[in-house]
């Protein structure tokens, strides 16, 4: 569904790149997830999918199509089938929840009736029913978060990007979103997600794509957060990479923390 | 539904920008008055310039009924006189400077007469006998007017040689100075619409960026995302260039036909429903401003 091809992005030519020589393939309704400090390449990793930016060099292939072919009119057809969900959720303040949802299928030229007899749908998917009505600011951020989601699957994509989509959300909130992602993801849609929070990577145990400065450094199924790799000599490939240890220390502190919470 | 759609991002975005749109409209019914002005002096000229003007420089009056002239006291011009005229136009001495000649008769006066001054009253109140009939002359070399003068002033049946464009040159170089002068001024002020109307299309799509976001997104056409931006400066264009065209339509009405008309009877003045005709073209030029400013400037702050 997603594939990357010796793909490297310079953003700036005396820095390093942001992505370096990347080869991945994720198919056809998997659930990966995407790890890495901050400046390790996820967001640009997404970007590249919905062709916001141009590989410097190699080719992203998304549906089979090589997105680097794809002529400047044709990319809204590209993004139609790409779903995404950010961080701060990305609603329209002043619009309902029903009308946010169905912005998604206006824009893009669906008939009144189509909307009046999807949207309800699939606001009930993720858990919403009932509260079409409400403006963004009435609702919690979970169900922000159910809104940018139900608006980002609409139109049916093939393909879900979701951006640190838990980021603004406390834990047990998060696990709600990811019942709805996983739903999604068992009606076929791809989902790939970008996220710093380890409790739900641990609990998801999905496939885990680990960037670092840009190189893929691990590829597992069925992964943890923080590699099964043992943790004196993590710690130090971590010194050596960024020189940055705290990161090291929040992952183990987040493990502790959900062990915790398990035997509660 | 994309149409209501479309519509609807429209309104949105006029009441946002609400004061912005408002400048736009005034700014370009500013631009486009003057434009409008320089048209309406040229549509002035033209109809001052009657049916003759372009094509002979000099007119040699006959006798008429009513003529004062002292040329003129035994009467009309009888038809030998007119014959004699014709025949001394023709003699080597005067055809040497002549091109070719036309004689208008009085109900051809007349009806020139009749579509000069259509808009004036005073078309009702002259019969053809009061007009005298003419010969137009097409002078090789318009200079040579004197050699005409002094061989058909002292002619029996003659009323008056007149050079018409002695008459109305100064009248008509001053009204093409106008037309320069507000053509000017409507250059400046067309450059202030294309800058404003560029400032207010930025303004909208930046107070908008959310929605295009994610229109952009979920894969809206670059169709969709930019008519609303393009069509919001395209109507204010409009509104401005229309209330443009209905002022030259008041100052048709009430100046030249109300204040002006009555004071120079014996000039012809355009009629306002003449000056409806600029109304096409101002609308054009509006539109023509305000979509390639705004295309120029969403290609540089909306991206799509």
């Amino acid at each position: 569904m997603i594939r990357f091809e010796n793909v490297t992005k310079v953003y700036d030519q005396n820095a390093r790149p942001a992505l370096d020589s990347i080869n991945l393939e994720i198919d056809r309704g998997e659930f990966a997830f995407l790890v890495g400090a901050s400046g390790s390449g996820k967001s640009t990793f997404l970007r590249l999918v919905l062709k916001e930016d141009r590989a410097s060099s190699g080719a992203v292939y998304v549906a089979g199509q090589n997105v680097a072919k794809i002529s400047s009119w044709r990319v809204p057809r590209l993004r139609r089938g790409i779903g995404v969900v950010f961080q701060d959720f990305r609603l329209l303040p002043q619009k309902t929840v029903f009308a946010n949802v169905a912005f998604a299928m206006q824009v893009i030229g669906r008939s009144r009736s189509v909307i009046r007899e999807t949207v309800p749908e699939v606001l009930k998917t993720v858990g919403l029913e009932g509260k079409e009505n409400r403006l963004p600011h009435e609702l919690s951020g979970g169900e922000q978060q159910r809104v940018a989601i139900a608006r980002a699957v609409v139109n049916r994509p093939g393909i879900l990007l979701a951006d640190e989509p838990t980021g603004n959300l406390d834990p047990t909130t998060s696990m709600g979103i990811m019942g709805v992602l996983d739903k999604i993801n068992q009606n076929g849609t791809t989902v790939v997600m970008a996220t710093h929070d380890d409790d739900i990577v641990n609990e998801m145990r999905k496939r885990v794509v680990e960037l670092r400065n840009g190189v893929v450094i691990r590829d597992e199924a069925r992964a943890l957060y923080t590699s099964m790799i043992p943790v004196v000599g993590q710690s130090r490939r971590l010194r050596d990479a960024s020189g940055r240890e705290p990161s090291d220390f929040g992952a183990a502190n987040g493990e502790a923390q959900h062990a915790g919470e398990g035997k509660l | 539904m994309r149409l209501a759609f479309v519509l609807a991002e429209i309104g949105s975005g006029l009441r946002r920008n609400l004061s912005m749109v408002v400048s736009v409209i005034l700014v370009t019914f500013v631009s486009l008055t003057f434009v409008g002005a320089a048209g309406m002096l040229q549509l002035q000229i033209n109809q001052m310039k009657g049916y003759w003007y372009d094509k002979v420089q000099v007119a040699v009056f006959l006798c008429s009924d009513g003529s004062t002239a002292p040329g003129c006291a035994s009467g009309p011009a009888t038809p030998e006189q007119q014959a004699n005229l014709r025949k001394l136009l023709q003699s080597p001495a005067v055809a040497q400077y002549v091109n070719d000649f036309q004689f208008e008769s009085k109900d051809e006066a007349y009806k020139h007469f009749k579509e000069q001054f259509s808009n004036s009253p005073i078309v009702d109140s002259v019969t053809p006998d009061q007009l005298p009939a003419s010969f137009r002359i097409n002078l090789k070399d318009p200079e040579k007017y004197e050699v005409i003068s002094e061989n058909f002033s002292s002619q029996a049946g003659v009323e008056s040689v007149i050079d018409q464009r002695q008459l109305l040159e100064r009248l008509f170089s001053a009204m093409n100075a106008a037309s320069l002068v507000a053509v000017s001024v409507a250059g400046v002020m067309i450059v202030c619409a294309i800058l404003l109307i560029a400032t207010t299309i930025r303004l909208s799509a930046f107070s908008r960026r959310r929605e295009t976001g994610i229109m952009r997104l979920v894969g809206a056409s670059k169709m969709v995302i930019q008519l609303p931006f393009i069509l919001e400066g395209v109507i204010a264009a409009v509104i401005g260039a229309a209330l443009a065209s209905g002022t030259l339509w008041a100052v048709a009405h009430f100046f030249l036909g109300g204040v002006l008309s009555k004071q120079y009877p014996d000039t012809a003045f355009i009629s306002p429903a003449q000056t409806l005709l600029l109304a096409p073209a101002l609308i054009g030029l509006g539109v023509l401003l305000a979509g390639t400013s705004s295309l120029l400037t969403l290609r540089r702050y909306l991206r799509v």
